[in-house]
């Protein structure tokens, strides 16, 4: 899996790590150098000059001078993460990756998962990879996250935790409190991004309206206020190898047996399709920058949108075939487009400023050659030759037949 | 080279944003505007103009972009030429703008006159009078620039005014100045031109708006809007209405450009320039109400490919979606739009619209066409 190099106009980041599965927690070295120039201000431009004499101002710094003596930070500081992790759903691959890349910079994880190490939930992607973490020198621990207490008990003292779990203050709170009671100093949390009210003006950016009453939002209020160093992390899809709940996938399902591609609306719909690994390197840089981090919100997201129709045309693209999409309206054919289709029926378009002004960090997630490592994945293990009942399509496709009375 | 300029002004330095300035009425006032009052300056400071001040000359400036950019930097202290053909007068007083600014202003500013196309003389009366830095806020095609060029050899900088219409459509919005640009697009000109920058030794900045808006717009953009809302009639959008699109204040744009000025991180650099927020088509109807205090409008979609307009344009904007990230130029530059939509829209109202001025009279004659089918588009 490839390391993801964080590298912006305004810090360079030299990665001295590989997330090869037989290194052993000793031999990663913590060398990250981090060279940062001073954040992008341009130079003051306003300089008073009193009638006796003419003083320059030597406050606004030269760029020349600056980039000569950039101010770098060595972050050689291990630091004991706690993930607690979702067992299912979309976000349950975050925890996977930000294991693995925390493990290749050195720093130690303990990833729990909610329920039991023997649960049929954990032969699905990624738990059934969950070696790799072992492998890396990560530890693996199943539990409840109320009892978050004895299931970590006697374990060493951890730097930070992610909740990847909770939707709401009930699920999060054990953890929360838990954690400021043992002295947790970095407190983080997968919110979404589904939290921001709809707007007519796209993109979501950090500080938009959020929906006050949305289970995401109470927790992030809690953390707020009961953690110094806190931030909360707003996802959106996800691709990537290991991904626990359909994404391309439905698309790919399609393409490949010749079948249409249904797009509920006009298909001009704007979402956020990152690879996952924008979202593990966007974390990671955070607990390495925990005071840039401090106190913020970030969009976990990649910098770029797509619409509905363009992901399908990037998935065909990616499987070197033909695709026909067919739009219909939901309310017209009778359906409810959350079952017959795995993205909102709106725009739903963040991006990630706060991660790059703050943390200068930069995406990484290219949908055409993602995709196509999606696919060949895909055809791999045998899943475009698999049986599948498309009742739903048949459905829509049959009431597109009937002439629709205007 | 850091540029060392004093901003003159009369009022006290605990008044952020003077009054004097009132060509930028309506500006949101914030410590990271082009104009920082220290507090330590003395009252009634001199303006001196340290050796920064500059011989600047625009092509073009009295339309739309150049009218604010002209004033930012006579302001700034520097000696600013419009290069126009004289069809329009080279300074005419703004809404909004005081008596005492306006005759400042249209005390200092120069003319040379001519027709940019003649590149002989271009070329002649460039070298003749000698210029620093030359903004370029009208050329469309390469030859034009290449006289100025030649009459300019010691030219410490051109800044030109292109277009984000360059870019390749994509898949993946927004556009960032990394972005494929389109080498048959209907602004082929403008790319040929920065092609043509990036050629000669030259030290070239270009800034890549997308659409733009303020008072004197003559682009019918909110015009469009505003016409329609004062008539009452509702606003027909173009199949559903969820096409995103990107607008930028005039202002904002203008102290972009003057941003750039002397800016060694500008050079040879290329910056998307607009607002903060995109917005769809049925959003920019109803904020566009909003800004010219009208109800909430009625909104009309239609297939455009249904009707046969002729010749005429049946809604201002490309059915498509059409947006940048400006966030070089803010990382960068440390500029950002202090104008949101709704307050850059109501800007553009009160000073323009609002008081009975537009360019273009208004033509129902497509709506007319769009709303006598029977049929409309149900979305």
């Amino acid at each position: 899996m490839a390391t993801a190099v964080a590298s912006s106009s305004s810090s360079l980041f030299f990665f001295f790590s590989s997330l090869s599965s037989s290194s052993s927690p000793s031999s990663s070295s913590l060398s990250r150098l981090t060279l940062s120039s001073p954040s992008h201000h341009s130079l003051s431009s306003s300089l008073s000059i009193s009638p006796s004499f003419i003083s320059l101002s030597t406050k606004a710094p030269k760029r020349t001078a600056s980039s000569l003596f950039p101010s770098f930070t060595v972050k050689a500081e291990k630091k004991n993460v706690l993930i607690v992790n979702t067992n299912s759903g979309g976000h349950a691959v975050i925890g996977f990756y930000f294991a693995k890349e925390l493990l290749g910079s050195g720093h130690n994880v303990t990833i729990l998962t909610v329920g039991e190490e023997g649960s049929d939930k954990m032969k699905k992607p990624p738990f059934n990879r969950f070696s790799e973490i072992v492998s890396g020198g990560g530890k693996t621990v199943w539990g409840e996250p109320a009892d978050i207490g004895k299931v970590l008990e006697g374990a060493a003292a951890f730097d930070v935790v992610l909740d990847n779990n909770g939707k709401d203050l009930d699920a999060v709170r054990p953890v929360a409190d838990w954690a400021k009671s043992s002295g947790v100093k970095q407190f983080y949390f997968i919110s979404s991004a589904g939290i921001y009210k709809p707007t007519d003006e796209p993109p979501h950016v950090e500080g938009d309206t959020v929906k006050a009453d949305a289970g995401h939002v109470g927790v992030e209020k809690y953390i707020s206020e009961i953690f110094d160093n806190w931030a909360s992390f707003r996802p959106q899809y996800m691709i990537g190898s290991g991904n626990n709940k359909d994404c391309e996938e439905w698309f790919f399902d399609r393409i490949v047996r010749g079948r249409p591609v249904l797009i509920p609306g006009s298909g001009m719909q704007l979402t956020n399709i990152s690879h996952v690994k924008d979202l593990s390197s966007m974390l990671t840089l955070a607990v390495e920058k925990s005071e840039a981090a401090s106190g913020k919100i970030f969009n976990c997201v990649s910098d770029r949108a797509v619409t509905l129709d363009g992901i399908a045309k990037l998935c065909a693209q990616a499987a070197g075939l033909p695709v026909e999409i067919v739009h219909y309206d939901p309310k017209a054919v009778g359906i409810d487009a959350k079952k017959a289709f795995p993205f909102r029926n709106m725009h739903f378009y963040s991006e990630p400023r706060a991660a790059k002004e703050l943390l200068g960090w930069s995406s990484t997630t290219n949908l055409t050659v993602d995709l196509k490592e999606r696919f060949d994945e895909y055809v791999k293990i045998g899943r475009d030759k698999k049986q599948i009942q498309f009742d739903l399509d048949d459905k829509i496709l049959a009431a597109l037949k009937v002439p629709v009375a205007v | 080279m850091a540029s060392m300029v004093v901003v003159q002004h009369k009022q006290p330095s605990s008044v952020i944003f003077s009054s004097s300035l009132s060509d930028f009425n309506g500006a949101k006032l914030t410590a990271s505007v082009q104009y920082k009052r220290k507090l330590w300056q003395p009252k009634g400071a001199l303006r001196i103009t340290a050796s920064s001040a500059k011989k600047i000359l625009i092509m073009g400036g009295t339309r739309f972009i150049g009218i604010f950019l002209s004033r930012l930097l006579v302001q700034e202290g520097h000696q600013v030429t419009l290069f126009t053909r004289g069809k329009a007068p080279i300074a005419q007083q703004l809404p909004g703008e005081s008596d005492t600014d306006f005759a400042d202003f249209s005390s200092k500013i120069l003319h040379l006159k001519g027709d940019r196309k003649d590149f002989e003389f271009v070329k002649s009366s460039l070298s003749a009078e000698g210029f620093d830095v030359v903004y370029d806020i009208n050329g469309r095609e390469a030859n034009e620039v290449e006289p100025i060029l030649d009459a300019l050899p010691n030219l410490e900088q051109y800044i030109y005014c292109s277009s984000a219409g360059v870019y390749l459509k994509t898949d993946t919005p927004p556009h960032f100045e990394i972005d494929a640009v389109d080498p048959k697009s209907r602004h082929k000109g403008k790319l040929e031109t920065e092609s043509l920058l990036a050629s000669r030794d030259v030290n070239w900045t270009s800034l890549r708006p997308v659409y733009i808006y303020g008072p004197l717009n003559y682009n019918p953009v909110e015009e469009w809007f505003f016409h329609r809302l004062k008539a009452g009639r509702p606003i027909p959008v173009p199949n559903s209405g969820i096409q995103v699109t990107q607008l930028g204040h005039v202002k904002d744009l203008a102290k972009a450009f003057v941003k750039v000025l002397g800016n060694e991180k500008a050079s040879k650099e290329v910056f998307n320039i607009s607002g903060e927020k995109y917005v769809t088509f049925a959003g920019l109807a109803k904020a566009c109400a909003k800004a010219g205090g009208f109800p909430e409008p009625e909104i009309v979609h239609y297939n455009p490919k249904e009707f046969d307009f002729g010749k005429k344009k049946p809604f201002p904007f490309r059915d498509q979606h059409f947006f940048t990230s400006i966030e070089k130029a803010k990382s960068v530059l440390g500029w950002k739009p202090e104008f949101d939509l709704v307050e850059g829209l109501a800007d553009s109202y009160n000073l323009d619209f609002g008081r009975g001025t537009f360019r273009k009279e208004a033509d129902f004659s497509t709506d007319d066409i769009i709303l006598g089918k029977s049929l409309v588009l149900q979305t």
